[in-house]
């Protein structure tokens, strides 16, 4: 089991897991690297070709976010899974499987935000 | 074949050398061997075109040397100038703090996604790829301009 002996630690205190793509942390940092600059390149043109209301800097920004949403994450598999998921994310924006309205979706305009402060939690009323 | 496409450049220049000098008997002469042989042709050229050079220098000097389209050579004075034009132009960086031989994350506290969008940059400036592998370790200008100076052949 050469995979196997490739992800063995040295304390034995990680279990022994089979890789997805990436053997350790420093491979799987390289891919989420190069899903970024796949969506930064593409994403003057998703702005384009879907005439979407917001300028190229505030999807760049969202982009970051997603990106930064997930940074705290180490296993290499988790982080594999995510960059498999972003992928396909970036293939249907690029072949136009999507539409304007999922690519909007990101943006959560349409959702009522949860109210922070006591004062709107108490006009909101409690709903058990 | 050469010596025909060699003749027919002579014959398109020597009109053009007739046009400005104003018509020359020699200049005609040289016109009109269309496909000549080598032997009478390469006489021929050669004796006009020492008396076509005399008479209309200016024009001759400009028709025959080839032009080719290219950049500017780099030099490693002006990839460090574009190469902090670029980070200049960047919001994230201060361009007060900034200094070639500052560390994107130690000194400037940049991101390493913003590293990377600082090497897609740098990639548009200069227009050739920057694959993931030695992107990562560009850690601050003087690292950029060294890079691409690699790349490039660009040496003092």
């Amino acid at each position: 089991m050469a995979s196997n002996a490739a992800t063995r630690t040295a304390a034995g205190a990680a279990r022994v897991v089979k890789p997805l793509f990436s053997r350790d942390l420093d491979e799987a940092k390289r891919r989420v690297r190069e899903l970024y600059r796949a969506w930064y390149r593409e994403v003057p043109n998703t702005v384009a070709l879907f005439q979407l209301d917001i300028s190229t800097r505030q999807a760049k920004d969202k982009v970051r976010e997603m990106f930064v949403k997930n940074k705290h994450v180490t296993d290499p598999r988790v982080i594999d899974m995510l960059v498999i998921k972003g992928k396909m994310e970036l293939e249907e924006t690029i072949k136009v499987w999507k539409q304007k309205t999922h690519i909007m979706r990101y943006f959560h305009e349409t959702e009522n935000q949860r109210p922070a402060d006591f004062l709107s939690r108490f006009y909101q009323g409690h709903h058990p | 074949m050469a010596s025909r496409v060699l003749a027919q450049c002579v014959r398109t220049l020597a009109r053009s050398s007739a046009r400005v000098s104003g018509g020359n008997l020699a200049v005609r002469a040289v016109a009109a061997p269309g496909s000549a042989s080598h032997r009478s042709f390469s006489v021929i050229s050669n004796a006009e075109r020492s008396r076509v050079l005399e008479q209309s220098r200016v024009s001759i000097v400009s028709v025959w040397c080839r032009q080719y389209g290219d950049l500017p050579p780099l030099t490693l004075e002006t990839i460090r100038d574009r190469v902090m034009y670029v980070l200049k132009l960047y919001d994230k960086v201060n361009p007060e703090k900034l200094q070639t031989t500052s560390h994107f994350m130690k000194d400037l506290g940049l991101d390493s996604l913003d590293q990377v969008e600082i090497i897609m940059a740098m990639e548009d400036e200069f227009g050739f790829e920057i694959p993931d592998a030695d992107g990562e370790k560009l850690m601050s200008p003087a690292d950029v301009v060294q890079y691409i100076a690699d790349k490039k052949d660009v040496y003092e």
